[in-house]
């Protein structure tokens, strides 16, 4: 893009008039909101009294030291990281597969899609269903094939209930970063693949000495989505376990939602959204300067 | 582009473990449209048979014992209307922020693009309370506004990067020709963003679609709001009939399925636009 020297004396007149209404709703209803959430983090506000008593740092003092808000840290972390870790891995794999696939290409592709459409709240309940004790789909599925040892109360095996709500979320976003590998993988040329192949290098040599280092801008961006969205799961932890069984799956999404709904104390909730929003921002200038140090590499 | 090459035997074992993982990934769809069409006690007694009969009664039931057919009214007005007004909107912001660089717009691209970063989590307890301050607060243009607004961050990371492939002369000769700048980008330019528009539209709207928090919390209790909503509080109320709930989630399925097989290009256009910049 070529930066014109725009005339200095006028302002841009036409410009501000085609952002007026974006910029007007966006200002008032993303930014305004944001920015005084950071003066609500401050306060004892309840969410309906007109009076909001200003505590200072009382709530953040009760982040850090409340053992309920360290539970929640540490779920939200297990379950961004596995989300994370096997959603890309899985998506990666699917992308390979489908990239090298003979037949249906465009079947598989869009059938390893479907589950992106659904809404969090109905794969939330599909699931739910199907890890039902008693009626489950699955436990009726390991009956029928002789593994009845195998029979589990999945959500409500408190060592389990986490790593069976990422699954869905794993089932459910796959499809998604699958498409993006994809894209990726067509930066990858066949003349240097053929290339390394005559040259005697290998189906694994060449993955990891052509594929991954080519599409390494690709894995990096997905992964930091991959942990944003993980960080940011609500839909299906209300609909499958309300942060249950006991505080076992509440995330600190889930927390700010029931101390400021449920307990009426949105002040800290707001206090918890800051710190939620400080973890993406580090996120993402972790993703930034990842991606820059590679541009320098190539 | 590939040569066409002869199969070979691993080309057959790549398929057969594609055929099988594409089952996984399907079953749990297949799991709630067989389900739909069983009876209660037949989705208890043996959960993964197959239905025996096309049985309906589910779907009476569902419109018959709640008002699920004003959520569905709910869900389609509010994708709808806040759609149009998004496509009103965000690419004339886009437009300007491209095609007339200055420091002003340079800076306006990054201020939009932050917002990207901002949980809805943060923001909302603050952002009812506007709502009420505005009376907007259990109505529907309280989620169609935040809809918007929330629709500006990569609405511009998608129109700016598409705007950037189409070309400059045909504006700049209705430029000379006399025609204004808001004719010209709705005249000349905005047609030729159609698949940018496809994508935002699609992308955009099935989050909306699929909403659950927003209008949960900013509809009037007390009456039937969204279709996702329904469902959720169908999980709560009728712990014993989930042949109901089943029925609602295949008539939630069925029209974002439909727009996916219909338009699969611009999902995959717009996501790896919105991927390729983070």
């Amino acid at each position: 893009m070529t930066m014109q020297k725009n005339n200095k004396q006028k302002p841009d007149l036409v410009a501000l008039a085609f952002v007026a209404p974006a910029l007007i709703l966006y200002g008032l209803f993303v930014i305004l909101p944001t920015i005084s959430s950071f003066y609500y983090s401050f306060t004892s506000w309840d969410g309906i009294s007109p009076i909001i008593n200003f505590v200072g740092f009382a709530n953040y003092r009760e982040i850090f030291t409340s053992a309920r808000f360290g539970n929640a840290l540490r779920n939200t972390l297990i379950l961004t990281v596995f989300i994370s870790v096997f959603e890309n891995a899985i998506a990666l794999m699917l992308a390979l597969a489908v990239d090298h696939v003979h037949w249906g290409k465009n079947v598989f592709r869009s059938i390893l899609y479907l589950p992106v459409l659904i809404s969090g709240i109905v794969s939330g309940f599909i699931w739910k269903i199907m890890y039902n004790y008693n009626f489950g789909a699955i436990n009726s599925f390991l009956k029928n094939v002789g593994m009845g040892g195998s029979v589990q109360d999945w959500l409500g095996n408190t060592k389990l209930t986490l790593l069976m709500i990422g699954v869905v979320l794993i089932w459910k976003g796959a499809g998604y970063y699958m498409i993006i590998y994809l894209a990726g993988l067509q930066s990858v040329s066949t003349d240097v693949m053929e290339a390394a192949q005559i040259d005697g290098a290998g189906a694994s040599q060449r993955f990891w000495h052509i594929t991954m280092p080519l599409i390494s801008g690709t894995f990096t961006i997905n992964f930091t989505l991959s942990l944003i969205n993980g960080l940011k799961v609500f839909d299906q932890i209300s609909v499958m376990t309300d942060g249950g069984p006991g505080f076992t799956s509440e995330t600190i999404v889930y927390l700010l939602y029931k101390v400021g709904f449920n307990e009426g104390r949105q002040g800290f909730g707001t206090a918890v959204g800051v710190v939620l929003l400080f973890i993406i921002i580090l996120l993402n200038t972790v993703q930034q300067k990842f991606l820059r140090s590679r541009e320098v590499q190539i | 582009m590939k040569a066409v090459k002869k199969p070979r035997w691993h080309d057959f074992v790549l398929l057969l473990v594609l055929i099988l993982i594409a089952f996984v990934f399907l079953y749990p769809l297949l799991f709630a449209l067989q389900s739909a069409f069983k009876s209660n006690g037949e989705i208890l007694k043996n959960p993964i048979s197959l239905p025996t009969s096309l049985y309906v009664q589910n779907f009476r039931d569902l419109f018959e014992q709640s008002d699920f057919f004003t959520a569905i009214v709910h869900s389609v007005l509010l994708t709808v209307v806040s759609e149009v007004l998004i496509i009103f909107i965000v690419p004339m912001a886009a437009y300007a922020i491209d095609r007339r660089p200055s420091r002003f717009t340079g800076l306006l691209y990054t201020f939009f693009l932050a917002g990207m970063m901002v949980p809805f989590h943060l923001y909302m307890f603050p952002l009812f309370k506007e709502m009420k301050f505005f009376h907007i607060f259990g109505t529907m243009a309280g989620p169609v506004v935040s809809y918007i607004a929330g629709s500006v961050s990569f609405g511009t990371l998608l129109y700016c990067s598409f705007l950037k492939t189409v070309p400059l002369e045909i504006e700049e000769a209705a430029r000379i020709d006399g025609c204004s700048p808001f004719k010209t980008f709705w005249r000349v330019t905005f047609p030729l963003l159609g698949p940018c528009t496809g994508s935002m539209v699609i992308l955009n709207g099935l989050g909306i679609w699929n909403d659950y928090l927003m209008p949960y919390l900013v509809l009037p209790s007390g009456k039937a709001k969204t279709i996702t909503v329904e469902i959720a509080s169908f999980v709560g109320q009728y712990t014993a009939r989930w042949d109901i709930v089943f029925a609602g989630t295949i008539i939630s399925i069925v029209p974002a399925l439909l727009i996916f097989l219909m338009f699969q290009k611009y999902f995959v256009k717009g996501i790896t636009a919105g991927g390729a910049k983070g």
